[in-house]
């Protein structure tokens, strides 16, 4: 513990003072700026490449204080999504036809691509309000409301949390807690676990909506270190509970020995998948726990952010991600801040690359990519600077690259030196105008 | 010799309030109140302005007669201060300590070497350094309640009479009334209570510079409290592309380096905003890292 | 279970640490450094926002410093 040094100015002042004007008490200040609005606003597109998705956003989160530190928060997120994803099945020799997600329509990809999806043009609008305040002198609260909203999925979401103070503020304690209720109306309706793909205008694999209850806990340790450095660790715990598979996802069938996807026939005049296609189906429960930790070391002017996170779940995914930023300033008005994030995981325990004819359905199988073995790296640099006015403005560009792999006993066959994980290679662009009214 | 401006006082509706006017301390001083009783306005600024100019006759270095001047014209003599004086010079005393020397209520002689009109005069080095020789709180020998000053040395208490003014006024109202009101004298304002029929009063922070077209004009909500701006807009010297503000260090004689334009501090009482804002100002180009380790509430303008 | 374990076992880790933490920090006046803007642990909310939700979106975790994705179809 530092030893206490000489008596701060302040408090020699207050104490002179006290004596010049006579003791009558002197209610303590209070007082703040009136900012109006806070405005942080931000600007994204993100593009993989191979004509896969592009996403473009308008982010805007306005704050506004009040007195005693209470605060409202709005967001508002709108998003446009276009591109293409993979939609679970393998590469084949020959050209592969399915029927696209609304029964209406079937595409066609070529001879030895992946296959990917492109029927998604998609706008998502989503909003929150949040409100913060203390409670006392040591405790604060939060609550908030969240929604979001595409044309096949609702989310809606409640939150709050509280936080206390100790050792003079060198500690908080937080706990908070989520709970959200996700809907989902897919194009075309919702496949049984399992069910094939059918032709064009077939409605037999398909029912109603879903949907979805996530539970979110988070407890956290804030700790001041030193003048220089401060330290966080949180525990979280997130359960989702019902309809967790995805609905636009198939894997192939194949032939046990060859690796080949099943070939088919539609009846004439009809068009449909030109191989066996089976919807993919998950678990309806899935338990998540992760433990966070980050540190904000202050080194004469720079910043440095670091930060891991070690997740682990019930679908046996085991994940490791490291961040580091470091914030370098660039005279009086601005700074640099390169970035690099590191990222593993571990597949789940149903996934798989392809279903194999004539032997039993496991309970639950996805070829999703991002249920997979992969690593991925970020790579980024941000510059930001100050405005005469006294607004931020930050422009930033990063590179996202996946890599995986594929474990050697799920390949079978012709896929084995075929089949490879889909690696994604994506760039983030981003600008952010901070102002106030 | 200054022309005294005239001494009347006046009431006036303001925004949800009324507003007391009136001049002193070469500054005009508006008491806001919150009440729509315009007797009792009237009564409350006639005693807010009786309380400053009662503090500005008694301690303005312009006035012949008065406690200040007794002091700066006893030759070396001892003199015997009443209370309130005597709790000023205390005060002066521990700004003095606290600020290392930086706060010094002997330093206003330097204003013989020293014009600040914008135009490039600096002085020359050793007119500085000879009126140093009758600058120094460590040249006086204060023992409450005598106080003796070498001849040629002078007491200038310019630099807490405008917020200490605040404090005894909004002391007085306090006592004097039931509603809340903001005694603002030129920008150093202090609350007396908190108000009720509003949350809080508003009060602008004026942007220092003109030039600044994006100026916005920051405006605070002030419940309790007081503020006090410490600032050279109009003060300074410019030669060879190098600011001189006109706050002086009394250990050198010559301007503190790189001082904020402006500085505003928040704080329990006037006095001590005004203070703190001193400090920081006589920290120089370290203002904001000595306000951030005390914690104080403020904003400042380079 | 392993899942019960493993909640316990983050539990215990913050309290041992919130216990232990009692003797460490700084005096009110050195928090200058603490109170820049670049010293917070969100220095931009926006910006986490949208990273959580890209993430969120390719790969199998999420959150950690607070309440993490959701709230879209895209996982």
């Amino acid at each position: 513990m530092t030893e206490r040094k000489q008596t701060s100015v302040s408090a020699a002042l207050a104490a002179a003072t006290c004596s010049l004007l006579g003791a009558a008490p002197i209610a303590p200040v209070q007082a703040q700026e009136d900012p109006g609005w806070d405005f942080n606003t931000a600007l994204l597109y993100y593009g993989e490449d191979n004509d896969r998705v592009q996403d473009l956003s308008l982010n805007i989160l306005g704050k506004r204080y009040f007195v005693d530190d209470r605060a409202l928060s709005l967001g508002l997120t709108v998003d446009t999504l276009t591109g293409a994803t993979p939609n679970g099945a393998i590469r084949q020799g020959v050209p592969q036809t399915f029927t696209r997600p609304s029964g209406s329509s079937v595409y066609t990809i070529p001879a030895n691509e992946l296959p990917l999806d492109d029927t998604f043009k998609d706008t998502r609008a989503a909003l929150s309000v949040g409100w913060e305040q203390p409670l006392g002198r040591l405790w604060k609260t939060s609550v908030g409301l969240s929604g979001s909203f595409e044309y096949d999925y609702t989310h809606i979401g409640l939150n709050g949390s509280l936080s206390r103070d100790f050792n003079q503020r060198n500690t908080t304690v937080s706990a908070g807690l989520a709970i959200a209720h996700d809907t989902w109306d897919p194009v075309g309706g919702t496949p049984v676990p399992f069910a094939p793909m059918l032709d064009v205008g077939g409605t037999g694999n398909k029912t109603g909506g879903e949907s979805k209850d996530v539970i979110d806990a988070v407890f956290g340790v804030t700790q001041v270190i030193s003048r220089r450095l401060l330290v966080q660790l949180n525990y979280s715990f997130s359960n989702s509970s019902g309809y967790l598979t995805d609905p636009y996802k198939v894997l192939s069938l194949v032939d046990g020995v060859t690796g080949d996807t099943i070939t088919r026939v539609p009846p004439p005049g009809v068009e449909g998948p030109s191989h066996e296609f089976r919807f993919e189906s998950r678990p309806d429960d899935r338990t998540k726990h992760s433990l966070y930790t980050q540190a904000k070391y202050y080194m004469g002017g720079k910043v440095l952010d670091a930060s891991y996170r070690y997740m682990t779940d019930d679908w046996e995914i085991d994940s490791h991600t490291v961040d580091l930023r470091l914030r370098w300033p660039v005279g009086e008005r601005s700074y640099v801040e390169p970035h690099l994030r590191f990222y593993t995981q571990s597949e789940a325990d149903f996934y798989t690359i392809s279903l194999v004819d004539g032997t039993e359905l496991p309970a639950f199988a996805s070829s999703d990519y991002r249920l997979g073995n992969f690593d991925a790296v970020t790579a980024g640099l941000k510059y930001g600077w100050t405005t005469r006015g006294g607004n931020e403005m930050s422009i930033r560009a990063e590179l996202y690259r996946q890599t995986g792999s594929i474990p050697g006993d799920l390949l079978i066959g012709n896929q084995v030196g075929r089949e490879t994980y889909p690696d994604l290679d994506a760039i983030i662009l981003q600008f952010s105008y901070r102002f106030s009214r | 010799m200054e022309r005294r401006p005239v001494r009347q006082v006046s009431v006036e509706a303001g925004q949800d309030c009324l507003v007391g006017h009136f001049d002193a301390m070469a500054s005009p001083c508006e008491i806001l109140i919150e009440s729509d009783d315009r007797a009792e306005a009237a009564r409350l600024t006639k005693l807010a302005a009786g309380e400053a100019w009662r503090i500005e006759d008694k301690f303005s270095r312009y006035l012949a007669g008065n406690i200040v001047a007794r002091m700066n014209s006893a030759r070396g003599n001892a003199i015997t201060v009443d209370d309130e004086t005597a709790s000023l010079l205390d005060f002066a005393d521990t700004l003095h300590t606290l600020s290392k020397g930086r706060f010094d209520i002997t330093s206003g002689v330097l204003r013989e070497v020293w014009t600040f009109d914008g135009g490039d005069g600096l002085p020359d080095p050793q007119a500085v350094k000879d009126v140093l020789q009758r600058v120094g709180w460590d040249r006086v020998t204060w023992r409450r309640p005598v106080l003796t000053l070498q001849a040629g040395m002078e007491i200038d208490l310019g630099g807490i009479g405008k917020e200490y003014a605040v404090d005894r006024v909004a002391g007085r109202l306090r006592e004097a009334g039931t509603c809340s009101a903001l005694v603002n004298f030129g920008g150093d304002l202090a609350v007396t209570r908190a108000p009720r029929q509003r949350q809080a009063w508003r009060v602008g922070i004026e942007p220092v510079s003109a030039a600044n077209n994006e100026c916005n004009e920051t405006v605070l909500e002030i419940a309790t409290g007081a503020l006090a701006t410490s600032g050279d807009s109009r003060r300074y010297l410019q030669k060879d592309g190098i600011r001189y503000s006109h706050i002086l260090d009394p250990r050198s004689g010559w301007p503190v380096e790189r001082a904020p334009r402006s500085v505003t501090v928040a704080a329990d009482t006037c006095t001590e905003a005004g203070m703190l804002s001193t400090l920081a100002m006589l920290e120089g180009y370290n203002a904001e890292a000595f306000l951030d380790g005390e914690g104080a509430m403020y904003w400042c303008r380079r | 279970m392993i899942k019960r374990n493993v909640t316990g076992f983050g539990i215990a880790v913050l309290v041992v640490l919130a216990s232990g933490c009692s003797s460490m920090g700084v005096e009110p006046w050195e928090r200058d450094i603490l109170a820049k803007e670049e010293m917070q642990l969100t220095t931009d909310p926006v910006e986490a926002a949208i990273d959580d939700h890209i993430y969120f979106s390719k790969e199998a975790s999420s959150g950690g410093r607070g309440f993490g994705g959701g709230g879209c179809g895209c996982n």
